[in-house]
């Protein structure tokens, strides 16, 4: 998995690239986390993740959480077909901030 | 999706590195079986979430026993059966629960698609030397 992080205003966004499992969901967290305690808004690129599984949904599921009790938000954007699918199979869709 | 009968199956050291492999190699298996896109995503992500229980809680006392689990890929009169095989710690079928969907938090939900995607999902007797051997089966 790469990703590219870019800062605008009070949003960082970040760009997921590849595979996102259970070998993955340490590294996911070690980019998302730092910046949500930081205070500052998160944006979840997500149009290069072609595959998610029930790791990476909780990922999503914590980082959410995550936001929320530092009083920021994480936002999912331009998620692909099939995590879209996996996140609709989670019944998340209303959940999670998408875009 | 093609008629005839189909039986391959694959060896993978009980890792979650391994994840990614086995990925692979049902998705080979499924290109050959011509099996249509949707279905694919489905039933490879029915089979990593297999897979990846094995790995976290199978062997969740043994993480460096550096252990082989078998992945099992049958599509036979169009039932497809997806069996594994590992010697990890003895499942208790009963303990094999996802949590409440509404119920958000991270975490329960492999068990949960696996049961979406399948018609079934079961733990049948594991055949010496293995120890558990679970059965996911849909009909095509």
């Amino acid at each position: 998995m790469t990703y590219k992080i870019t800062e605008e205003d009070n949003i960082s966004t970040i760009f997921l690239d590849g595979e996102i499992d259970m070998d993955k969901t340490e590294e996911v967290k070690e980019v998302i986390f730092p910046i949500i305690d930081s205070g500052k808004d998160v944006a979840l690129n997500l149009s290069n993740v072609q595959y998610m599984d029930s790791s990476g949904i909780s990922v999503l599921i914590e980082s959410h959480q995550k936001a929320l009790e530092k009083g920021t938000k994480v936002i999912i954007k331009d998620v692909s077909k099939s995590v879209l699918k996996v996140i609709m199979m989670a019944k998340l869709e209303q959940i999670l901030n998408l875009e | 999706m093609t008629d005839l009968n189909h039986i391959e199956k694959k060896a993978f050291l009980v890792k979650s590195s391994s994840l990614k492999d086995v990925r692979t190699f049902c998705r080979e298996v499924f290109e050959k079986l011509n099996i249509e896109q949707n279905l694919k995503d489905e039933l490879v992500l029915a089979i990593a979430e297999a897979a990846q229980n094995i790995v976290k809680h199978a062997y969740k006392d043994k993480p460096d026993a550096n252990e082989i689990m078998v992945v099992e890929i049958s599509l036979v009169n169009k039932e497809m059966k997806i069996a594994f095989y590992d010697m990890g710690t003895p499942v208790d079928p009963k303990k094999v629960k996802h949590r409440e969907i509404d119920n958000v938090k991270p975490g329960g939900l492999g068990t949960f698609f696996m049961q979406e995607i399948m018609d079934a999902v079961e733990f049948k007797d594991g055949k010496k030397p293995w120890i558990n051997h679970l059965v996911l089966t849909k009909q095509l």
